[in-house]
């Protein structure tokens, strides 16, 4: 495991964890983005959104990004800037696009509903950007939660 | 995540602490079993030192209303607002009985 932490900077806060996609890897890496939200007073409720987002995210790759494979490795980069935190997640599983889902039909009853498809949008909708980008390689998801004006306590 | 347990009549509260997610469903999901093989028909879940909750943890909740929707009863409260919103987004706060405090969600049960 390899961390980087980079503070203080005038062009904001950052930092990179790169894990294996082992069990506990999810756990892990959302440990250390609470850590790294708090100590940069990121405000709760926009903190949360992305602890449920990593979840989603790196559970979805780990279970079907890595299959049969070795070497799997996630990279998650965080950048703190004064209006929006941005969330970089790179893996070098198999190409696969998280967004290419189906929104679930929210209005179907407990019985007839399914729970496939429910996590990605709660991504989708939890946070104000998120693209997805086939790079060198690499899956790179990009997720990015606006900072509204005054929320963020410096 | 930590959960504990009491009984007020025959109505079992179970307060549950961290995150309900990919890591720590199985285990919340094996608690709630076991407090249902106790006999258990009334659930209500304190959920106010919940950080966040993700689909792992909705599909607990679900799996627990669907087991419970026949002669049982589950109901939750204290939910924070990501966890709010989280509901409102999956449609469960209209499939899931949800309530602002302990005492409204014991209320009439």
């Amino acid at each position: 495991m390899e961390q980087n932490v980079h503070a203080g900077s005038p062009l904001g806060n950052g930092f990179q964890l790169t894990i294996e996609p082992d069990r506990g890897a999810v756990a892990r890496a959302n440990a250390a983005f609470t850590a790294f939200a708090e100590a940069n007073t990121v405000p709760a409720p926009i903190r949360r959104s992305l602890n449920v987002a990593l979840d989603e995210l790196l559970q979805n790759t780990i279970a079907h990004g890595f299959a049969g494979r070795q070497g799997g490795a996630m990279t998650i980069a965080v950048e703190l800037g004064t209006d929006r935190l941005t969330v970089t997640l790179t893996d070098n599983g198999r190409p696969f696009n998280p967004l290419v889902t189906a929104a679930p039909d929210t209005a179907r009853s407990i019985e007839e509903r399914p729970v496939g498809g429910l996590g990605i949008h709660l991504v989708r909708q939890l946070m104000d950007e998120v693209h997805y980008h086939r790079r060198g390689g690499r899956n790179v998801v990009v997720l990015v939660k606006r900072l509204s004006g005054g929320k963020r306590q410096v | 995540m930590e959960i504990a347990t009491r009984t007020h009549n025959d109505v079992t509260l179970v307060a549950v602490a961290g995150s309900l997610d990919s890591n720590t469903s199985p285990q919340a999901q094996q608690a709630l079993d076991g407090i249902l093989a106790n006999g258990a028909r009334k659930i209500v879940i304190d959920f106010s030192a919940v950080d966040y909750i993700s689909s792992a943890g909705l599909r607990v909740m679900l799996a627990m209303a669907k087991r419970l929707s026949g002669g049982g009863a589950l109901r939750l409260f204290g939910l924070n607002e990501t966890v709010r919103e989280v509901f409102d987004i999956s449609g469960f706060s209209t499939i899931l009985a949800v309530f602002a405090t302990e005492a409204e969600a014991l209320k009439g049960l």
